[in-house]
């Protein structure tokens, strides 16, 4: 489930901090060459590459040179061992480091390219947005949560009627047979109320929302005019409505409700949703803003998934499929855009057909810029649009067949397509980076008018991107693919032994974890630090009950101190251990190789047979712990279980459900773990607060976490942009108390600053 | 807005499951015509009639004709005028919404929230109407399958959803919007063929571009352009296929700029009867609902010179005979849309079979109420033209207060759909009419 394919070690690359190789002298590399030469390479291949007959698997990785030295020692040459062990065996592992196995080595026999990129479907959606955005206006949350609500005293939301004016944080109302308020609204048996403002939505997707009321109701989403679901007729039984809007992250859509009760002898209203990976829940305040908001033009047409073979989403290949998509995207973008047109070519109700035509026209072009992100030539400006006003087309049919060009053009569909180095392409790396999204108007004109020629004002540019709740939400997606979330959709556990994780439970597990990354995305400093050690965690009363500490008392959300000597960081957060866990048992592989390969970045091959673990009845004297280092201790599989197992124990004290334990089978629970980094230096942790701690400080997770960071936004390898870029970030992370954002510009700005054709121009 | 996301979810759903041309044919196909088509259209006029100047005193063959059935002259062999049918549904809501919501359901409405003029209040009808239970039927069986099922035409239907403004229901509570906009129904029915149109025209520009791109970038990365430039290639191809294919179906030219108002509605009905025309010549579907304002409808017919309102008018005692002349006359236009439909669909040769579209076709044309000032549900002044049905047409019948379901029951027949009852059971007793 959690294996990742050969491919994906192959590239996953991480620069070391293992020593040897650097301080082995060139006669013993010579020597360890000529051991290898003999002994090895018949099977190997010469550098090795592997041989078609022997051993067809290239050989590379990221274990230090203690462990390849331990494993020649103890298995090489195969079936006689005892050929090469000793100093042989540490020659021959220093200059397989050098040669061809460490990921450095890796990189200067292949040193790994900027590949030309299209857009990924992520891109397309946002940048779809954004150019409709770029000709009207945006908004981002602000401090106030709910909606605002106008309550009148009839069925008409007329002014002299309006009894009160009020924020609600959530709409979840049953007022029985009375009133919202006896004084102020009397009559119970007519009035109505009408609320307003803009769902904020942090995750991309469908978005099913939900109308629970015994009256009549109308709900609009991202569309002023059109209702998301329309009951305003009441007929029957029926007491719930439904409809689904697709809704990009890092937006705030307009909303509005309006209901009313008429001659009914009860009143409820309730707004509920259910958003992709959540159960159907009132809308949390937290995603209802007051504040007004512009409709969004949202590409609904599916498109396949982008590559994810090297661990991060890029658009390095097409397909027939794809192709497809686009045209189909393009025809739903431009017939949407009809509705935009007044807004966004300025058209007003008295322009002449002629006026209207030469707006349209210009706007046309506008766009195109935009699409583009730089200026067309007179060539591209005849092609994309002007050919289609000149053939005598009716105005409509030239705008439609002008945006269709230019949102088929590979200009908009890919990243970079006409080789050009300028300061359009800065701004637009930027914002990629940043927004996963075309550069704003603005930055096009930074880039125009020579503003982001110097680094600081570049920089500038950056940080006012990731100081949004755009730049917010970029990291939280990041996050997500980071941990895996989406794999964690269907937990489930075993109904005898808990009966009450329900669908529910998990729904807030996941709110639960969501709180902790939105802490961290938020936080002005220290959000690192929190996300990996802190001690509070997100609960509700359902979620209390479960876990079994004092309620928080209410039904809100609180953070609190949980099991907090025992637990720290997102690693004891009880959604992930719940879910690197099976039904009924913890699963210290499935957290060792979370921890191995998602957190401190390490390469790990799939296991060489498809294994599955034994089950605990089969072992009852055994502790999961016992049984798991019985299972996996011949030698082929140590080979990675001891580093992943050892990582896995430590989160022991925690069971299939992530819930605290002492004992397991009668017996005391181990929670004692270690890790060996690539150094050699080995570090012992006592459970996870120690194993948090040690997270936290380990230069490895430092490197993976921008690494990973760096792949998530910038989609190219980071060995494209130097031998040391990893090297490079990793201090500068640390060196700015593990600040995220400022690591985020960092990335931003290298990328955008990068330009090797200028050094490698032949 | 609506046809246009379904159209929208129709393109999504099917590139995710299909191949982009076939779903881009798709509506290009017709099924070989192994039995004759069977089409059915209800048209839709309010506020009852005029039954003085629309009842034929005579029943049987060579019957009179009273003067607002006149347009209908010419197809007076065609005809049938059946007196004596009642919507007999009581419970929930003033008879003008049970008059629109159980005429094609003959199913009470829900309890609800809608206040009518008297009564109690009432919500959606709790049936399927007989129209969607066809469509279902038709659209079941691979011969008769069309790309739609069935389309529903509506001339200035005002933009609120509520009982009196819809008689066409997919289920209990699922009441189906009509489209009164002519430009909307013509994107929904023709919409793809103009975005194929558009997109064979800015294809070429964007092949070229591809190349030109493709001379200034890097080795590496031109096999990336290369492969898109095929897909680019291989979909214009496609469409120039498609495009030969598309000739026999000619798209009707719609005049530009037609505003919904009151003073258009001429003009809107003749838009929409040449758009439902057409859409049966390219067999999109077998079924079309016609409704034509809407229940309680209060179109100011100056272009007959009548400045009273249409509703307003029906309110009047019989009494007033100047109200009744302008109540004829109101009701006479109905009657020449009516015949315009009909003639339209007399002169059309049934693509591909025998005779003409009207030989395959039953239109029924409906009313909410038997009479306006009275509100009387009894004698709903239903009549049918043309041969699909294979009823014995050319006949003044008279009925003895039966109830409509009855009659709704005889439709499903004559497509070859046996239902046992329609609507409500009770008023099912006796079966279908006799009308072969």
């Amino acid at each position: 489930m959690f294996r990742t394919s050969c491919a994906a070690a192959i590239v996953s690359l991480l620069l070391p901090h293992f020593s040897s190789p650097a301080f082995a002298q060139a006669d013993q590399l010579q020597r360890g060459a000529e051991i290898y030469a003999q002994k090895c390479a018949s099977c190997h291949g010469a550098t090795g590459e592997g041989t078609a007959d022997n051993y067809p698997e290239a050989m590379f990785g990221d274990k230090p040179t203690i462990d390849l030295t331990e494993l020649i020692a103890t298995t090489m040459p195969e079936g006689e061992p005892e050929l090469c062990v000793g100093d042989d065996a540490q020659l021959v592992a220093e200059w397989m480091q050098s040669a061809f196995y460490s990921p450095e080595a890796q990189a200067r026999i292949n040193p790994p390219k900027r590949q030309l990129s299209r857009l990924t479907v992520a891109q397309y959606r946002n940048s779809v947005a954004d150019l409709v955005e770029s000709f009207t206006w945006f908004n981002q949350p602000n401090d106030k949560d709910g909606l605002t609500a106008k309550y009148y005293k009839s069925r008409h939301f007329r002014d002299k009627e309006k009894a009160i004016e009020r924020l609600d944080p959530t709409i979840n109302f049953n007022f029985g047979e009375g009133t919202p308020d006896k004084d102020k609204i009397p009559e119970s048996e007519e009035f109505s109320i009408q609320w307003e403002g803009s769902v904020v939505i942090d995750e991309t997707g469908w978005y099913e929302f939900i109308v629970k009321t015994e009256n009549g109701a109308r709900l609009f989403v991202n569309d002023r005019e059109a209702a998301l679901t329309d009951a305003w007729v009441k007929s029957g039984d029926e007491t719930e409505y439904r409809g689904s809007r697709f809704l990009l992250a890092g937006r705030l859509y307009p909303i509005r409700l309006e209901w009313f009760t008429f001659k009914e002898k009860t009143a409820t209203i309730g707004l509920w949703w259910k958003t992709p990976h959540g159960a159907e829940r009132p809308i949390p305040a937290r995603h209802l803003s007051p504040q007004n908001s512009p409709e969004v033009l949202v590409v609904e047409t599916p498109f396949p998934p982008d590559d994810r073979s090297d661990g991060y989403i890029r658009g390095t290949s097409v397909s027939r499929e794809w192709d497809e998509a686009t045209t189909f995207a393009a025809i739903e973008a431009a017939d949407k855009m009809q509705k935009f047109y007044r807004d966004v070519a300025k058209l007003k109700n008295d322009d002449s057909p002629e006026k209207r035509r030469e707006k349209l026209q210009e706007f046309c072009q506008t766009f195109a810029y935009r699409a583009f992100r730089r200026p067309l030539d007179d060539t591209l400006k005849k092609t994309y649009i002007n050919t289609h006003f000149e053939d005598g087309s009716d105005t409509d049919t030239a705008v439609k067949r002008s945006l269709l060009a230019i949102l088929k053009s590979p200009r908009f569909l890919y990243r970079e397509v006409t080789g050009e180095y300028d300061l359009y392409t800065r701004v637009s790396r930027l914002s990629f980076a940043l927004h996963d999204s075309i550069p704003s108007q603005n930055l096009l004109k930074a880039a125009e008018k020579g503003w982001v020629k110097d680094d600081k004002p570049l920089r500038d540019q950056a940080w006012q991107l990731v100081n949004t709740y755009r730049g917010q939400v970029r990291l939280t997606e990041f996050f997500r693919t980071w941990m895996n979330l989406e794999r964690l959709d269907d937990l489930q556990k075993d109904a005898e032994l808990y009966p009450s994780f329900t669908p529910e439970l998990v729904a807030d597990l996941r709110t639960s974890f969501e709180l902790l990354l939105r802490d961290a995305v938020t936080a002005d400093k220290d959000g690192f630090r929190n996300l990996v050690t802190g001690r509070e965690t997100w609960m509700n009363d359902r979620l209390a009950e479960f876990y079994q500490i004092d309620p928080p008392d209410g039904e809100n959300f609180k953070k609190v101190g949980f099991e907090s000597e025992y637990r720290a960081g997102f690693v004891s957060h009880p959604f992930l251990l719940a879910g690197f866990a099976y039904r009924n048992t913890s699963s210290p592989i499935h957290r060792g190789v979370f921890l191995s390969r998602g957190i401190l970045g390490r390469a790990l091959k799939p296991p060489p047979d498809s294994v599955s673990p034994v089950a605990p009845d089969l072992e009852p004297d055994l502790t999961t712990r016992e049984r798991t280092s019985k299972q996996t201790s011949p030698s082929m599989c140590a080979n990675c279980h001891g580093m992943i197992n050892s990582l896995g124990f430590a989160l022991e004290g925690f069971d299939a459900a992530g819930r605290f334990r002492q004992t397991e089978q009668n017996k005391p629970i181990d929670v004692t773990g270690h890790y060996r980094m690539r150094s050699g230096e080995v570090s012992k942790f006592l459970g996870a607060t120690e194993l948090a701690d040690f997270l936290f400080q380990s230069p490895e997770t430092h490197r993976s976490f921008c690494r990973q960071l760096f792949h998530h936004m910038v989609q190219q390898p980071i060995l494209a942009y130097g031998p040391q870029s990893i090297d490079e970030l990793a201090t500068s992370f640390a060196g700015n108390e593990y600040n995220m954002r400022h690591l985020m510009v960092e990335i931003a700005c290298r990328s955008a600053t990068h330009h090797p054709e200028q050094k490698q121009s032949e | 807005m609506n046809t246009r996301r379904d159209f929208l979810k129709q393109l999504g759903l099917a590139s995710a499951t299909l191949p982009f041309i076939s779903n881009l044919s798709a509506f290009a196909a017709s099924s070989a015509a192994t039995t004759r088509k069977q089409r059915l259209v209800i048209m839709f006029s309010p506020n009852g009639t005029v039954p003085w100047d629309f009842w034929p005193e005579k029943e049987g063959r060579d019957f009179d004709i009273k003067p607002i059935l006149k347009p209908m002259e010419a197809f007076q062999d065609r005809m049938l005028v059946m007196h004596g049918i009642c919507d007999k549904l009581q419970g929930d809501g003033d008879r003008h919404m049970r008059g629109m919501g159980c005429m094609l359901t003959g199913a009470e409405l829900f309890p609800g929230n809608v206040q009518g003029g008297s009564d109690t209040p009432a919500g959606w009808a709790s049936g399927i109407s007989l129209d969607q239970e066809l469509k279902n039927y038709l659209q079941s069986k691979e011969e008769t399958r069309t790309r739609f099922g069935s389309l529903e035409f509506g001339v200035m239907v005002p933009d609120r959803a509520d009982t009196w403004t819809r008689m066409s229901y997919a289920g209990g509570n699922r009441p189906i919007a009509p489209i009164d906009n002519p430009y909307q129904m013509f994107q929904k029915l023709y919409g793809q063929m103009k975005d194929r149109e558009h997109l064979s025209s800015v294809l070429d520009d964007v092949q070229e571009d591809l190349q030109r791109l493709s001379k200034i970038i890097g080795k590496e990365d031109r096999q990336l352009l290369d492969e898109h430039t095929q897909f680019v290639r291989a979909m214009e191809q496609q469409l120039q296929q498609d495009r030969s294919a598309d000739l026999d179906h000619a798209m009707p030219e719609l005049e530009p700029g037609i505003k919904e108002e009151n003073d258009n509605i001429p003009q809107i009905t003749k838009m929409q009867t040449e758009l439902l025309v057409n859409s049966f010549m390219n067999d999109f579907a077998r079924v079309a609902t016609f409704q034509i304002t809407n229940s309680v409808g209060n179109p100011k017919m100056s272009w007959l010179g009548i400045e009273e309102t249409h509703h307003t008018l029906s309110h009047e005692p019989d009494s007033n005979k100047e109200a009744h002349e302008k109540l004829t006359k109101i009701n006479t236009w109905y009657s020449e849309q009516l015949a315009y439909l009909t003639k339209r669909l007399a002169e059309t040769p049934e693509p591909g079979g025998e005779g003409s579209m009207l030989d395959n076709t039953l239109i029924l044309w409906g009313n909410e109420l038997g009479q306006g000032n009275s509100h009387t549900l009894d004698n709903i002044p239903f009549v049918m033209v043309g041969n699909g049905l294979g009823f014995d047409m050319g006949r003044s019948l008279k009925f003895d207060k039966v109830a409509h379901n009855r009659l709704l029951m005889s439709i499903a027949h004559g497509f070859g759909h046996h239902v046992e009852t329609f609507g409500k059971q009770e008023f099912c007793e006796g079966g279908a009419l006799s009308l072969t």
